[in-house]
């Protein structure tokens, strides 16, 4: 299939706005597309995704690297800096990329010379392999071979081709494609059970994979995929809710500790590998071999769902950053790992030993659970506890546990529910204490002042609105200098572009914000700001801030 | 088979201009010497290296194939002082390739052949003009044109029997002119041609100010661009494809 065509699909779907006219379309483009690898291809390019979401192999590619090979194949003193700028006007990196002229540069290939590449135009396998050579190069030099190979698409690119392109490349594809979207458009393409296709998405985790088995065995083959040891599913997520909510709607509640850990999901195979994986399904093995050599004592092949915590001497929780200077580490990870130790908490099992158990219940799975790990040195600590009740005022002793053990407070879970991946649903909730914080996502930063000029100094927080994000306020208080170079390397891989002192970041990180009231204010997108905030600490949950609904909720209190 | 010592200064001035475009390559060890043939990931700009067997102290092979990570070699021969001399020996059982400095030996892991991106077929070009002048005149152009511009225009006044460099910024603009008293030589033909600078600053690393440089230009066409190192016993060939002038 050619890139054009698929730029041309995605250019109609993007024009659209109703949401069925959009699966119509969807489907549209599956359907035509031929070849099977075009087919695995195309289903994640519409999300802006080029390789499975389970695959460790991530394409990682800054803004300012995709601005340099934009800028290369723009012509004459096109700068990355000028790119940048525009992006900056404009707010999108794809009509950036298609308001130039790209193909200037000429190959080798024209003259009789280079290696063979098709002279013809851009194929969806020419950017899928591109694609796949860039998140192959690593070591010295890596970066300049990205950026070659980012100029070497783009100079192949029309001007409508180059803005998906640019946006695939930085990940943010925003044609109106959800997840949602495509189950839908698979199952209305290939004319399968559109529950069979979310089944089968669950337990596989690749669109690709799914769209094309749709395809060439239809339902059969949908009921065949099953979860794989040393494949990550998406981990199942909870809302904020209140004790009472819970009981109202299922009579009698799991109460479980939430722990101020990092989510992590363990796949171990004693006859193969022991993996584990982060909640967004990047490989954290290496950094976490308390954890592996846990693991190694369990004698049957399993998928569990847990926390790490990190903990101090006398073995108490310490804040979630501690758990995070351990978790996204690739070197002296031995050092760090006698500075700070982490333990895991595992509340939930989703496969042993060949039998999956998503479409269990919870006390089910967490029976399992407490029988795998009752086995193994360690295994109770390993486990964290469950308890059933149906009376508020138990729920409210066992919070009160939890909070003077050091941790968040509690989990309510249906004692019922099966294991839904990736679903954010009314089963599982997460009970706040009634503190005055709110959970935002930080959208933008200023450089500080002073001794404090190569850091981050002033950070804006945003609350989410449906799929946007609007500002309430900025936060410069509360923060120590060790904090501020922390959270500016945690910033920095996430700029989209910088003017002056002040900064646009992507949202990735959410901070906890403590504040003194809510008031309406003109000043922020969201209409309210928040009056002396300061900051607390990095959030865990870091793809969930508060909500522009639950700030109005608050500032009506 | 392979067995070769050769010069810490000849070893590093080959790898050198290979890496400015590549990050991996393979090398043919040949009977007669080795050879190394590569092209950018962008088809661009490749490049065609020979180093005879005379260029080395001893030389003995028998036309393997191996693959190699450029710039570890390169940390390796840069151990060496310029004058010291490098042993280099393959393994063929473990395919490593055994490197002796002084005392120091290091082991290193090839690359298999295969991964590596497919060598370049060298286009065969009838290019009309040939400049031939010295490294460091390639070196004042590459530099000037790079202070206004990304873009630099190579051509030859075939009327007024110049060779010229131009370079258009966005506010400042470059022009120099060499004549034949400031050339080793010029044939004239119809020749202009613009370049990315980013490709031509890479290849200017790897050109010795000494060194005899020659250019093959033509209309809207590549640049040929070769120079000898190693007393004459190595030969470097670039090829860089052209932008299209916009106006």
């Amino acid at each position: 299939m050619q890139f054009a065509a698929f730029a041309d699909q995605a250019a109609t779907i993007e024009a659209e706005p109703a949401d069925l006219e959009i699966i119509t379309h969807v489907a549209i483009l599956f359907e035509e597309t031929e070849s099977d690898a075009d087919l695995e291809r195309v289903a994640r390019f519409v999300q802006g995704r080029v390789f499975p979401a389970w695959d460790s192999t991530k394409l990682d590619i800054g803004p300012r690297t995709c601005y340099e090979a934009i800028a290369r194949a723009a012509g004459q003193n096109v700068s990355a800096d000028d790119v940048e700028t525009s992006v900056a006007e404009r707010g999108d990196i794809g009509a950036v990329a298609a308001s130039y002229e790209f193909g200037t540069q000429r190959g080798l290939g024209a003259f009789g010379g280079g290696a063979a590449s098709s002279v013809d135009d851009l194929t969806v396998t020419d950017v899928y392999e591109t694609l796949e050579a860039v998140a192959s190069a690593d070591g010295s030099g890596s970066h300049d071979t990205k950026v070659d190979l980012l100029f070497s698409l783009f100079n192949q690119c029309a001007p409508e081709e180059a803005r998906y392109l640019a946006r695939l490349v930085l990940s943010e594809m925003r044609i109106g494609v959800g997840e949602g979207t495509v189950r839908d458009a698979i199952a209305s393409a290939f004319e399968v059970p559109a529950d069979d296709v979310e089944r089968a998405l669950q337990v596989s985790n690749d669109y690709g994979d799914v769209a094309v088995v749709a395809r060439t065995d239809g339902v059969a083959g949908l009921e065949s995929l099953s979860l794989a040891v040393g494949r990550p599913v998406q981990a199942m997520l909870a809302q904020a809710g209140t004790a009472h909510d819970a009981l109202e709607a299922w009579d009698l509640a799991a109460v479980e500790w939430k722990y101020d850990g990092a989510r992590i999901q363990l796949h171990h195979d004693p006859d193969g590998e022991t993996r584990i994986f982060s909640r967004n399904m990047e490989p954290v093995t290496d950094a976490l071999p308390e954890v592996v050599e846990f693991a190694e004592t369990i004698s049957k092949p399993i998928i569990l769902d847990g926390e790490v915590v990190a903990v101090d001497d006398a073995g108490d929780p310490l804040p979630f950053q501690a758990v995070l200077r351990r978790f996204r580490r690739k070197h002296d990870v031995a050092k760090t790992r006698e500075a700070i130790e982490v333990r895991p908490k595992f509340f939930d099992c989703l496969h042993v030993d060949g039998e999956d158990l998503l479409e269990t219940s919870l006390t089910e799975r967490h029976a399992r659970l407490e029988r795998v790990l009752s086995r193994v040195d360690g295994g109770g600590e390993a486990t964290s506890g469950q308890w059933l009740t149906d009376d508020p005022e138990r729920i409210e002793a066992i919070d009160a546990d939890a909070l003077a053990a050091g941790h968040e407070g509690i989990m309510l879970k249906d004692p019922s529910s099966t294991y839904s991946p990736g679903r954010r649903g009314k089963r599982w909730l997460k009970r706040k204490p009634d503190v005055e914080t709110l959970d935002c996502v930080v959208t933008g930063a200023e450089w500080g002042e002073g001794r404090r000029a190569k850091y981050f100094g002033t950070f804006l927080l945003s609350v989410r609105d449906g799929e946007n994000y609007e500002t309430i306020g900025k936060v410069a208080t509360g923060i120590t200098d060790e904090q501020l170079v922390e959270l500016t390397e945690l910033l920095e891989p996430h700029v989209r572009s910088e003017s002056g002192k002040t900064i646009d970041l992507e949202p990735a990180v959410v901070f906890e914000v403590g504040y003194e009231e809510i008031q309406t204010s003109p000043t922020y997108s969201s209409g309210y700001a928040l009056r002396f905030p300061r900051f607390i600490e990095v959030r865990s949950d870091s793809d969930d801030p508060d909500t522009l609904e639950r700030v109005k909720r608050l500032s009506e209190q | 088979m392979f067995k070769a010592i050769v010069s810490a200064a000849t070893l590093t001035s080959a790898l050198d201009s290979v890496s400015v475009l590549v990050d991996e390559c393979k090398i043919h060890l040949e009977e007669e010497g080795l050879s190394i043939r590569a092209v950018d990931p962008a088809n661009v700009g490749m490049v065609d290296l020979t180093l005879d067997a005379a260029a080395f102290e001893s030389y003995e092979a028998d036309g393997g194939l191996i693959g190699v990570d450029l710039s570890r070699l390169e940390d390796i021969a840069g151990m060496a002082e310029s004058g010291q001399l490098i042993q280099l020996e393959l393994d063929e059982e473990t395919r490593k390739l055994h490197i002796q400095i002084d005392g120091l030996e290091y082991t290193l892991a090839l690359i298999d052949p295969d991964s590596i991106r497919q060598e370049p077929d060298i286009p065969d070009l009838d290019l009309p003009a040939r400049v031939v002048l010295e490294g460091k005149d390639v070196n004042r152009s590459v530099k000037a044109a790079d202070m206004v511009s990304d873009h630099i225009a190579l051509g030859v006044n075939d009327a007024e029997e110049f060779f010229y460099v131009n370079a258009e910024g966005d506010t400042d603009d470059v022009h120099l002119e060499l004549t034949q008293d400031d050339l080793i030589d010029l044939q004239v033909g119809p020749a202009h041609s613009l370049f990315s600078l980013d490709y031509l600053k890479d290849m200017n690393k790897a050109i010795p100010g000494d060194t005899e440089v020659t250019l093959d230009l033509g209309e809207e066409f590549p640049i040929k661009l070769y120079f000898g190192f190693a007393e004459g016993q190595g030969q470097v060939t670039y090829m860089l494809a052209p932008r299209i002038q916009s106006d």
